[in-house]
C-alpha cells in the first residue's frame, strides 16, 4: 500500500504525547492532582516518551521509500496466468 | 471519576486518526485483491502485529487482567502454553499451505484440500460466529461505557448503551468500507501501540506502589504467584485442572484449533507481501505476545495486593461508584486474608445494591478490575490515554471478525453460491455492502446478548463446540494425502456432535445440569468449568480424528497431482538457499520456544 503505517502511527504519538506533556509541564507540582501516580508527574514523564517515540517512527515511516509502487505489478499479478477460480 | 477536556482531546485525536487512515487508503482500493487481502503487500511485521492485535480484544484485556485478578500467574498459561507453541507451528508448517495455495480465505482452502461442502460447512459456521463475537465486543464496550459513567452528564442515562453501540459500530464500519483489510491491519498496529502505551504505565506505578514482583509475592498466596504449582492436580490448583488436560486440551487442541484455523488470524498473515513473511508473521506475533500478561495480567494481580496501607489505597476520591463498605455498613476487609485489594463488589444493575452470595460474602466484579485500576492510579491527562487503549482493544477485537467475515461472505458464500460470474468490481461491492451488512448483525447480536440472560454462555459453548474439533480436520488434510472430502465433513460432523454429547453428559462441580452441561444425563464431574472445557475439546478432536481416517480409508482418494501445494508430502519443501541462517523462520521459531519456556520456568 502507498501509505507506510509508521506515519499515521508517529503522528499519533507525536500528537498524544505532545498534549500530555504540555498538559503535565503545566500542572507541575500540583501534588493533588499526581497523588494517585504516587506524586510522579506522569503526564510529563509518558508524554515525553511517547512523544519521542512518535518522532522515531515518523522519522522511519519518512525516510523509507515504500517499495510498493501503485504502478509495479502485485506478487500475484507478476505470476503467469492461473487457473480461473470459482 | 474525574475526566477532564484533556481526556477528550486524546480520545478525539486517536478517533481522528483512526477514521484518516480508512480515507488515506480508499485510493488504493482498486480491485478486490486490494480490499480483501490487502493487496498481499503488507510487510512481516506490521502483519505481525495486527496477527496479536486482532485477538486482543475486549474480551482479552478486560478478561485476562480478571481472571490475573482471580486465579493469579496461572492466567498465563493461556499465553506460554495456550499461544505460543500453536503460533510457532502454523508459522512453520501450516503457513506454506495457506499462503502458496493462494487460497483467500481458510474455508477456500477447504474446498481446494477437500471439497464444496467441506468449505460449506466452515464458511457458515465461521461467518456466524465471527458476527456474534463482534457483536459481544460491542455489547461488552458498551457496557463498560455505561458502567464507568464516561458520558454522564452529557448524554441522558437511558441512551448512553445506545450511543455507544451505534458510534463504535459507526466507527468500525467507516475505516473497514474505505480502506478495507489494509486499513484494518493498520488500525489494528496503531491499536497495538496505544494499547501498549496506556498500560504499561499502569503497571509501572502499580509496582512501585505494590513494592514491584516481591511485594506481590509477599501479599499473595503462593498459587497465584506460580504458574506451575499445584498442576500435578487438580484440586491444587486455582484453575481445576491437572496437567494433562492443561497441555492437552489447552495446550494443543484449543490453541492450535484457535490459531492455526481460524480465518480471523489466518487473514492477517496471508496478507503479507511474501510466502517467506508471511510464514514469519505468526512468528512475529509470538514475540510480543508471550509479553503480553504483563499488560493484562499483572495489572490485576496488583490489584488484589493493593491493601488498606498503602498511599492512596483508600475509597477513590470523590467517587463513590466502588463500595468500599458492604450493604450492612461494615467496612469490606482489605487485607492480606482477602486478597480481592480494589477489586470492586458487583452491584446489580437494577436495584444498585450489591450482590452477596449465598453466604452473605460479596461477590466481585473481577471484568471491572482493569477499568478500576486505571481511574485508582491515573490522573486525568494519561487517563485519557488508558481509556483510549482500552476503547482500541474493543474496537480491534470487533474490526477483526468484521474484515474476515466480508471476506468469507463474498468469497466462500455469495460467489460460491449467489452469483459465480460477477465483475472483479462486483465482488469489491459486495465486499463494502457485506461489511454494512456485518456491522448491522453485530449490532443485532449485541441487541441480542442484552435482551437473553444466558445467550453468552450459549455463544461461548457453540463456538467451543465449533472449533474444538477442527484442528484434526487440518492436521489430517495437510500431513496425510489419504484424506478425503468425504472424510473431512463426515469428521468434522462427528467430532463437533461428540463435544456436544460430552457436553451434555459431564457438570462442573457446583453446577446445576443445563447450559453449563449435563442436560442429557450427568455421568461424571469435572472439578471445574475450565476442565471441562479442555476435555470437551480433548473428545471433539479424538472423536474427529479417527472419525476422518475410518471414512477416508472407505472412500476414493483424490489423485495426487491435484494435491501439489496442498498436502505437505507432495509439496516442494519451501526454498530456503538464499536466507542466512539467522533469517530463516525455523531459527525464529526456536528462539520463540526458548523464550517461552524460560518464561515457564522464572515463574513455575
Amino acid at each position: 500500500m502507498g501509505l507506510d503505517i509508521r506515519i499515521p502511527l508517529g503522528l499519533v504519538f507525536l500528537i498524544i504525547g505532545a498534549i500530555m506533556a504540555v498538559f503535565g509541564l503545566f500542572t507541575q507540582g500540583d501534588a493533588t492532582l499526581y497523588e494517585k501516580s504516587l506524586g510522579m508527574d506522569i503526564n510529563l514523564i509518558w508524554g515525553g516518551l511517547m512523544f519521542a517515540f512518535g518522532a522515531i517512527m515518523f522519522f522511519f515511516g519518512k525516510r523509507q521509500k515504500w517499495q510498493d509502487d501503485p504502478v509495479n505489478p502485485r506478487p500475484w499479478e507478476r505470476e503467469p496466468k492461473a487457473a480461473p477460480r470459482h | 471519576m474525574n475526566i477532564t477536556y484533556i481526556d477528550w482531546l486524546i480520545m478525539l485525536v486517536y478517533f481522528v486518526f483512526v477514521l484518516g487512515i480508512g480515507f488515506a487508503l480508499k485510493r488504493y482500493m482498486r480491485t478486490s485483491n486490494d480490499f480483501f487481502l490487502a493487496g498481499r503487500s503488507i510487510p512481516a511485521w506490521v502483519c505481525g502485529l495486527a496477527f496479536i492485535s486482532t485477538n486482543l480484544g475486549a474480551q482479552e484485556v478486560i478478561g485476562m487482567g480478571a481472571s490475573g485478578a482471580k486465579y493469579g500467574i496461572v492466567t498465563s498459561h493461556f499465553y506460554w502454553i495456550g499461544a505460543i507453541p500453536a503460533m510457532c507451528f502454523v508459522g512453520i508448517f501450516m503457513m506454506p499451505f495457506y499462503y502458496g495455495s493462494k487460497a483467500r480465505s481458510v474455508p477456500e482452502f477447504l474446498r481446494m484440500r477437500f471439497d464444496e461442502k467441506t468449505r460449506a460447512l466452515n464458511a457458515f459456521s465461521f461467518a456466524f460466529m465471527t458476527v456474534f463475537s463482534s457483536g459481544i465486543s460491542m455489547y461488552a464496550m458498551a457496557l463498560l461505557i455505561q458502567e464507568l459513567g464516561l458520558f454522564k452528564g452529557i448524554l441522558p442515562d437511558a441512551y448512553i448503551f445506545h450511543v455507544s453501540i451505534i458510534v463504535s459500530a459507526l466507527i468500525v464500519l467507516g475505516y473497514i468500507f474505505l480502506g478495507g483489510l489494509t486499513s484494518a491491519i493498520y488500525n489494528e498496529v496503531l491499536q497495538f501501540f496505544l494499547i501498549v502505551a496506556g498500560l504499561l504505565p499502569l503497571v509501572w506505578i502499580g509496582l512501585r506502589n505494590v513494592g514491584g514482583w516481591q511485594g506481590i509475592k509477599q501479599t499473595l498466596p503462593a498459587t497465584m504467584t506460580h504458574s506451575w504449582r499445584g498442576m500435578a492436580h487438580a484440586s491444587t490448583n486455582s484453575l481445576g485442572v491437572e496437567w494433562f488436560g492443561l497441555v492437552m486440551g489447552l495446550g494443543f487442541v484449543s490453541s492450535f484449533g484457535y490459531w492455526c484455523t481460524n480465518f480471523l488470524v489466518i487473514q492477517r498473515a496471508m496478507a503479507a507481501d511474501s510466502e517467506e513473511a508471511a510464514r514469519k508473521v505468526p512468528l512475529i506475533a509470538a514475540l510480543p505476545k508471550m509479553f503480553l500478561p504483563i499488560l493484562v495480567i499483572l495489572p490485576g494481580l496488583i490489584a488484589v495486593s493493593i491493601t488498606s496501607h498503602m498511599a492512596g489505597a483508600g475509597p477513590e476520591a470523590g467517587d463513590g461508584t466502588y463500595a468500599t463498605v458492604s450493604a450492612q455498613g461494615k467496612p469490606l476487609p482489605l487485607d492480606e486474608a482477602h486478597p480481592h485489594g480494589i477489586v470492586p463488589v458487583k452491584t446489580d444493575a437494577i436495584t444498585g445494591q450489591p450482590v452477596v452470595d449465598s453466604n452473605g460474602v460479596p461477590v466481585y466484579d473481577y471484568n471491572k478490575t482493569i477499568p478500576v485500576m486505571l481511574l485508582h492510579y491515573f490522573p486525568t491527562g494519561i487517563l485519557g490515554l488508558g481509556l483510549t487503549a482500552l476503547l482500541a482493544s474493543f474496537m480491534s477485537g470487533m474490526a477483526g471478525n468484521v474484515t474476515a467475515f466480508n471476506t468469507v461472505w463474498t468469497y466462500d458464500i455469495y460467489q460460491a453460491y449467489i452469483n459465480k460470474k460477477g465483475s472483479d468490481a462486483h465482488y469489491l461491492w459486495m465486499g463494502r455492502m457485506a461489511t454494512i451488512g456485518g456491522v448491522a448483525l453485530s449490532i443485532g447480536a449485541a441487541y441480542a446478548v442484552t435482551s437473553f440472560n444466558n445467550i453468552m454462555d450459549a455463544l461461548q459453548l457453540v463456538f467451543a463446540l465449533v472449533n474444538a474439533p477442527l484442528f484434526a480436520t487440518f492436521l489430517l488434510g495437510m500431513f496425510s494425502k489419504r484424506t478425503t472430502g468425504h472424510g473431512a465433513f463426515t469428521g468434522l460432523l462427528a467430532g463437533t456432535t461428540g463435544a456436544l454429547l460430552h457436553h451434555g453428559l459431564t457438570l462442573p462441580a457446583g453446577e446445576t445440569a443445563g447450559i453449563h452441561g449435563g442436560w442429557i444425563a450427568v455421568v461424571h464431574h469435572y472439578p471445574s468449568d475450565m476442565a471441562q472445557n479442555f476435555w470437551t475439546a480433548i473428545f471433539a478432536f479424538m472423536i474427529n480424528l479417527v472419525v476422518t481416517v475410518l471414512v477416508s480409508r472407505m472412500s476414493a482418494p483424490r489423485p495426487e497431482p491435484e494435491l501439489v501445494g496442498l498436502v505437505y508430502s507432495l509439496t516442494p519443501k519451501p526454498v530456503e538457499g538464499h536466507l542466512e541462517w539467522y533469517q530463516k523462520p525455523a531459527t525464529l521459531a526456536i528462539v520463540v520456544l526458548v523464550m517461552a519456556l524460560a518464561l515457564n520456568i522464572i515463574f513455575a
